[in-house]
């Protein structure tokens, strides 16, 4: 780690350098590791360290961006010297109007902790020693990263931030089941592995011997981890600026309307303090709290400079590093939660099932947002309120905007969730969907 | 930087086993829209990794800091790491029988890529890209261009000692067109980034973006009025962009021996090719013929040697629709040959890592569907006498059938048996003939079953190796650059239109 100051030196160091009319550069420097844990030992272990910089140069509206991981002297001018070099080719951008001018951020807590490989060892033991008592075999991974980021430009922006998070991931497997837990934390002893690897023992044995079922549209209760993977491509594709305003996104053109069940919330919160605080984005923007659908109103779609200058509205702060193909997208979404517990939910259920999880979910239309995707690591059929037997996986159709619309109750409270596939949603609460298409059968 | 791999490698006290790689890498990536310029960026990332094996565990660490303190900090970090996992070891790491090896590869190019000028390739991506606009409906036009350069050097203390230099590029267009709650895509010459090959320059000029341009606008604004695609069992015939991921999915992550023993279980998954069914297994019918190759010129797996200096290899996974192999590293080959002693104590040479700064792991080179030969398929009675000659000669075959190109949306399961795919395109076949163009065409089938409904797979001239850039696996996550070499095959009564668009 190098600490702000040094940071702001190199940043400075490299504005100096630029010849451009604007100038931006973004920092970053990260140590990590990981422990990775198969068939009950552990397999694939691992540290790393890295350091990144990126320079956005604007001449005559004309934009190259360069990126290397070297921040010696003669790197960072080959850097600045070479973006130079690469606007000087490009064609100039008529909607681009300038990086953004400097604005207050809120001050978030810059700790960071970084584990040795023995603590990470030891939380991946307690799971290793619980699935051997229950004669199952786990796998997983224990992973500890810490980062710094810093953005400064030309027009006097600089933000910095350091944080950590350490995320432990389990999957453990019977003879004929599977169970999924995970938990995440700033600090690796805040990590409950001992519930990580309770859980993901009491799933698989829960989900022994699973029984066919046959698809077709079911009552859902999805818990919090399938109710992140489900609305993981509906924070990419809809309340984006980019694809909003190309009218392909299921909310183009609905500002103001009601697009939800109006016991749909959706917030975009980078200081809940459940979640790890990003106080700025990758261009130096300040981040807020945002709704996006009220009661089932869309109120807000997020923007970035770009975007913001383009359709001459407020820019909320959800910059992704330059070059962005993209458009913005709100990294700490979270649904809010309503006023039913999990088993009051489960109660309300005539025959419907249980899912714990989804897997390998993927769009179909991304203007419909029709998405597909399969059950994984325990999945239950209701009957008359109570769960009655695990069945097997089935493969789903499902188009998003529609199970929001069919929104029956949420829970009353939060999950913690640990980002798996890539997405980044760590809030989610349990979820009560009238309708859910399931499309076909798989053997397991 | 051989020799600065060689002192690094001389540092590490005495281990069971070591080898240090340092990788560079350089990418330039172009991509426009709507006639603007959106992405213009170039990147490098430098960095070695020291892996060693102690007490019978493995040890890694990676750093950006290729300085005398880096590297002292670096190689005492894997030792510790290693020491660290050795009380919670089952069973010892093994390596396999492969012998050290020294050489040199540079991927074969016509044109270097860096060295054209950027000047040209945003005028020919502007110009493809304009070509697309042909209707007011089209709301996005994008092109899009990148080329890779990965220097690797690796030394082992068994004594490899590999040089190699890799260069891949990549281009393609898309046009996205919307009449109200209508929206339809069409890309060329594949989706998600376009074709990709070892390959320089040259590629690009071959792809002819411009020429196809208008006629990928025009398909994409004619799908919006387009009738959907019929739902039933239909005979399907897979265009070879979409066979090519078909193959990735269901083939060629089911043959990863890390994920048949257990190492993915905690991401990506298993598969249902346990090892009690190697050389048994009817994992196709008898024209199916699936290859591990890293030789086949072009293919984006197309190496000297693998980031274990196993050298590049041509392995038959399924050899007359049977299972044959695995894709192999050299200390799972050894846990295999435990299994069943009939397998060989010798990595297939498919490992590779995405970069300096991750483990090398089991990867796809080039997982290829052998083109049909007529010798092989027809008079065996139920294969199509159009086994092994043109496109147009299977269509003829058909009487009736679904033609889809393009893939648009994939998912499978963890055992890679339930898969799911849908095209961009698809055209109705009615007694031989290409009939009226479908919109939304999706199939879904269980994987053994599917291949085994395969009686027909084009000849060597439809042949082409795709290009697969984006395959995610692994944790800390890894995205590599596959190979798929298909032609367009037909499968027997396949389950096809099975989404209700509606709900």
């Amino acid at each position: 780690m190098l600490g702000e100051q040094k940071l702001k030196q190199i940043a400075e160091k490299v504005l100096k350098l630029s010849t451009a009319e604007e100038t931006e550069v973004l920092l970053s420097v990260s140590t990590n590791s990981l422990t990775r844990f198969a068939n009950n030992e552990i397999h694939q272990n691992m540290a790393w360290d890295n350091l990144g910089i990126s320079v956005r140069v604007v001449q005559d509206k004309k934009i190259g961006v360069v990126g290397t991981n070297a921040l010696d002297d003669a790197s960072l001018k080959e850097t600045v010297d070479q973006a130079i070099a690469l606007a000087s080719f490009q064609q100039p951008d008529p909607d681009f109007v300038s990086l953004p001018k400097p604005h207050p951020i809120k001050p978030v807590n810059n700790e960071m902790f970084i584990a040795t490989e023995d603590d990470l060892a030891k939380g991946v033991n307690t799971v290793i020693l619980k699935a051997k008592e229950a004669h199952l075999i786990a796998s997983g991974a224990f992973a500890n990263d810490a980062s710094e980021l810093a953005v400064a430009n030309s027009h006097g922006v600089w933000a910095y931030y350091a944080g950590s998070s350490s995320n432990l991931s389990t999957i453990v497997l019977g003879k004929d089941s599977s169970g999924f837990a995970a938990d995440v934390a700033r600090k690796t002893s805040e990590v409950d592995a001992v519930h990580v690897a309770e859980t993901a023992v009491r799933l698989t044995q829960e989900s022994v011997d699973p029984q066919d079922i046959e698809p077709g549209e079911y009552e859902v209760i999805l818990e919090p981890q399938a109710v992140s993977e489900m609305l993981a491509f509906f924070q990419w594709y809809g309340p984006n600026a980019r694809i909003y305003h190309e009218n392909s996104s299921c909310l183009s053109g609905k500002m103001g309307q009601k697009v939800f069940n109006e016991k749909v919330t959706l917030i975009d919160d980078p200081f809940h303090p459940e979640v790890f605080p990003m106080p700025f984005d990758y261009e130096g923007q300040p981040k807020e709290t945002l709704t996006l659908v009220e009661n089932g109103v869309l109120k807000n779609i997020v923007y970035d400079s770009y975007y913001a200058e383009k359709f001459k509205t407020r820019n909320t702060g959800h910059g992704l590093p330059a070059p962005n193909t993209m458009g913005p997208i709100p990294l700490h979404m979270y649904l809010a939660p309503g006023d039913k517990t999990r088993e009051e939910m489960i109660s309300s259920v005539k025959r419907g099932l249980l899912v714990t999880r989804l897997w390998y979910v993927r769009v179909l239309n991304p203007k419909t947002l029709n998405v597909t995707g399969m059950t994984r690591d325990g999945t239950f059929l209701i009957e008359d309120g109570k769960i009655v037997k695990p069945v097997k996986n089935m493969r789903f159709n499902q188009s998003i905007p529609e199970a929001l619309q069919n929104v029956v109750n949420i829970e009353n409270k939060l999950t913690r969730l640990a980002s798996f596939e890539g997405e980044m949603i760590n809030l989610m609460p349990t979820v009560h969907i009238s309708k859910w298409q399931f499309s076909s059968k798989t053997l397991f | 930087m051989l020799k600065k791999a060689e002192a690094i490698l001389s540092k590490i006290p005495a281990v069971t086993y070591a080898d240090v790689r340092i990788v560079e890498q350089t990418s330039e990536e172009i991509a426009t829209k709507d006639g603007v310029v959106e992405a213009l960026s170039s990147s490098t990332s430098t960095g070695f990794n020291v892996r060693v094996l102690k007490n019978g565990v493995w040890g890694f660490a990676a750093s950006h800091d290729i300085s005398d303190a880096g590297i002292d900090k670096t190689i005492a970090k894997a030792i510790e790491i290693a020491d660290a996992s050795v009380g919670y070891k089952v069973e010892d790491v093994t390596l396999d029988d492969w012998a050290p090896q020294v050489g040199s590869y540079k991927t074969p190019i016509k044109e270097d890529p860096f060295a054209v000028s950027l000047e040209e390739k945003i005028r020919s991506l502007l110009e493809a890209e304009k070509g697309l606009r042909v209707s007011p409906k089209i709301v996005i036009s994008q092109a899009m261009y990148s080329a890779n350069r990965e220097k690797k050097y690796f030394v082992s203390t068994q004594g490899s000692r590999i040089e190699q230099e890799i260069i891949w590029t990549g281009a393609g267009i898309e046009a996205s067109a919307v009449d109200g709650a209508e929206f339809q895509n069409r890309s060329y010459p594949n989706s998600f980034r376009g074709q990709n090959q070892t390959k320089g320059f040259e590629l690009f000029r071959e792809l002819k973006l411009a020429e196809n341009a208008p006629r990928v606008g025009q398909e994409a604004v004619d799908l919006l009025t387009a009738d959907t695609c019929p739902t039933g069992e239909f005979d399907l015939i897979l265009d070879g962009n979409q066979l090519a991921l078909q193959i990735h999915e269901s083939c060629g992550h089911a043959v990863e021996l890390d994920r048949v023993l257990g190492y993915e279980a905690s991401y990506a998954g298993t598969s249902f090719l346990t090892p009690e069914k190697l050389f048994d297994f009817q994992y196709g019918s008898a024209i199916v013929n699936l290859t591990a190759d890293a030789t086949v010129p072009g293919g984006l797996g197309t190496f000297g040697y693998d980031d274990e200096g196993t050298p590049a290899q041509r392995t038959f996974l399924v050899k007359d629709g049977k299972f044959q192999d695995y894709i192999t590293s050299r200390d799972t080959a050894p846990k295999l040959q435990k299994i069943n002693p009939r397998y060989k104590n010798k990595s297939n040479g498919t490992v590779r890592a995405s970069s300096w700064s991750r483990l090398p792991m089991i990867r796809m080179t080039n997982i290829n569907l052998e083109p049909g030969n007529p010798s092989t398929g027809s008079g065996q009675g139920q294969f199509s006498p159009a086994h092994g000659k043109s496109l147009e000669e299977l269509i003829a075959d058909t009487k009736y059938g679904i033609f889809m190109s393009t893939n648009r949306s994939w998912s499978i399961d963890d055992k890679r048996f339930n898969f799911q795919f849908g095209t961009e395109i698809a055209w109705e076949i009615k007694d031989g003939k290409l009939g009226r163009m479908l919109k939304n065409p999706t199939y879904q089938g269980i994987t053994p079953e599917f291949w085994n409904s395969c009686d027909a797979i084009c000849g060597p001239d439809e042949w082409t190796v795709w290009g697969t850039p984006n395959c995610g696996k692994g944790q800390p996550s890894q995205v590599m650059y596959t190979g798929h070499g298909a032609a367009p095959a037909r499968f027997k009564k396949v389950k096809i239109g099975v989404v209700d668009w509606k709900k």
